[in-house]
């Protein structure tokens, strides 16, 4: 395949929809319809639900390759992992048929979402809070500066989320509130900058053709030599 | 190590995982049985949050997403369900719920089975409130509903069109409605919904969150893009001020317990390390 099909027209459309949303998003453009929207209005809508149908799309794509990567495991008879993938193999069909045969909204389809996935799902996020406990009893100790400052801002937060000692201690409270409302808020908006601009440099290189990673495998040469 | 020669302040300093979480468990067990009734104050972020839905004026329409998984249901459910409790006690409030999450559909049914509204505040489905469904895509979905609902999705999540439910009518984008919720587990969707709707459009926005990622939400809450950023471990507070108790208020009680629990292990892990440490043990 050409570079052409593989990078060029690839980039040129990447460059050209993102544009479009981005023209949309920040230029006030003049009303062209009835209803006061502007042309681009209409085409980013457009976009908008293409994304959405691929997204939605992607989904049931992503259950073939489940079906294909286990498959294989199960032929192949893969120590430690091939009865495993039978069992998620059986569970896909089963949420899969009652879903489309019953409906996603049916009692059938409720209860066994209820049954099995909620309550692992739950049980799985619920047990965290047992290894974390267990972690700050461990990581919570006063061995150098660094980690007294953590250990203490750490208990003050602790101590200003348990709702009843708000009320016996209410300097706690505001101790708590300081730390998030002015060291937490500043140190994330930092990051958080710091990321949006991160975001921003990536866009311009994708738009660019100067990231090519989203473009699978290309050799050397199909990515002009390397990105800077 | 045998256990020979092994001081107090060994066995305090390396107290087995069994043993923690072994204690964990009874803090966390009792108060769910029995209620200990502790004292729920309500922080300013949850007044701000009641208050905000209280100065709605009848016939205002609120569109809630319904973005958590199950993982976090224990968390976000009953803030949820409390928030519900209060729209639907105001009356004459439409109440549109959408999912970004794709669990969402079946954990709004659990919600409102909780709640009960026909039963308990005469509300219709399809005219008081309704569920659109689960719509694909994260922020791509938030943009292209506040852009033009209708052409992002035409049925409820029953799969029944939109156009034969009366709550529908005059709702085209985001202009249409007077509040955003949003419970989630995700930070895409949390901030996803300042970007494609607060900054855009300007609606008024309040997300309830897993505790944990209050730090990142607050700095839109303090730049004045949230009007009030909860955590969903607050509902005990949401339910007070509903006066609806439930599963929040039992909540209030083992967070308080099984952090006062954690306090308790940070301070006898720092006694046995100091007091290894001043005999020369620990390093």
């Amino acid at each position: 395949m050409s570079t052409t099909l593989k990078k060029t027209i690839p980039v040129a459309i990447v460059f050209v929809v993102a544009l479009l949303v981005m023209m949309d998003y920040f230029i006030v453009t003049p009303p062209t319809d009835a209803a006061g929207k502007s042309w681009t209005s209409g085409v980013v809508k457009d976009l908008q639900n293409w994304g959405i149908i691929l997204t939605a799309f992607s989904l049931g794509f992503g259950a073939v390759n489940l079906f294909y990567f286990h498959s294989k495991h199960i032929s192949r008879r893969t120590p430690d992992q091939w009865m495993f993938s039978i069992w998620l193999l059986i569970v896909i069909v089963i949420f899969t048929g009652v879903g489309v045969f019953m409906g996603p909204t049916s009692t059938s389809y409720n209860w066994i979402y209820n049954a099995s996935y909620f309550a692992l799902s739950a049980t799985v996020y619920s047990s965290l809070g047992f290894y974390m406990t267990s972690g700050l009893y461990r990581a919570l100790r006063i061995k150098n500066i660094e980690s007294t400052i953590f250990m203490v801002v750490g208990v003050i937060v602790l101590l200003k989320n348990a709702p009843a000692l708000a009320v016996y201690f209410p300097t706690l409270s505001a101790w708590g509130s300081f730390i998030e409302n002015v060291i937490t808020t500043s140190a994330q908006r930092g990051i958080m900058i710091g990321g949006a601009l991160g975001a921003i440099s990536l866009g311009i290189r994708t738009m660019t053709g100067k990231e090519t990673g989203f473009l699978g495998r290309l050799t050397e040469e199909e990515k002009g030599g390397g990105a800077p | 190590m045998s256990g020979q020669g092994k001081s107090i302040w060994d066995t305090l300093e390396d107290i087995p995982r069994e043993a923690l979480y072994g204690i964990l468990l009874v803090v966390f067990v009792i108060p769910m049985i029995y209620p200990l009734g502790l004292p729920v104050p309500i922080s300013a972020n949850v007044r701000k949050w009641y208050q905000t839905i209280d100065a709605l004026p009848p016939g205002s329409v609120v569109m809630i997403d319904f973005g958590y998984s199950g993982g976090g249901e224990p968390e976000l459910g009953p803030m949820a369900v409390a928030v519900y409790h209060h729209l639907f006690s105001k009356g004459d409030i439409r109440v549109i719920t959408m999912s970004t999450s794709i669990e969402g559909p079946q954990l709004w049914d659990k919600a409102i089975a909780e709640i009960r509204p026909e039963q308990r505040y005469g509300a219709q489905y399809g005219v008081d409130y309704i569920n659109i469904g689960y719509i694909a895509g994260g922020e791509t979905a938030m943009a292209a509903i506040g852009k033009d609902l209708r052409a992002t999705t035409s049925t409820d999540y029953k799969g029944n069109s939109l156009s034969q439910y009366s709550i529908m009518d005059g709702i085209v984008d985001a202009h249409s409605f007077d509040l955003l919720l949003c419970y989630t587990t995700g930070g895409d969707q949390s901030e996803g919904w300042v970007r494609q709707w607060y900054t855009v459009y300007g609606t008024p926005y309040m997300c309830s969150v897993l505790a944990m990622m209050v730090p990142t939400m607050l700095p839109y809450m303090n730049a004045g893009q949230i009007i009030s950023v909860t955590s969903g471990a607050q509902a005990g507070e949401m339910e007070g001020l509903v006066r609806v108790p439930a599963r929040g208020i039992k909540s209030a009680d083992v967070i308080t317990m099984t952090h006062l629990l954690c306090v308790v292990y940070v301070v006898i892990g720092n006694v046995a390390y100091i007091a290894k440490k001043s005999q020369g043990g620990s390093k």
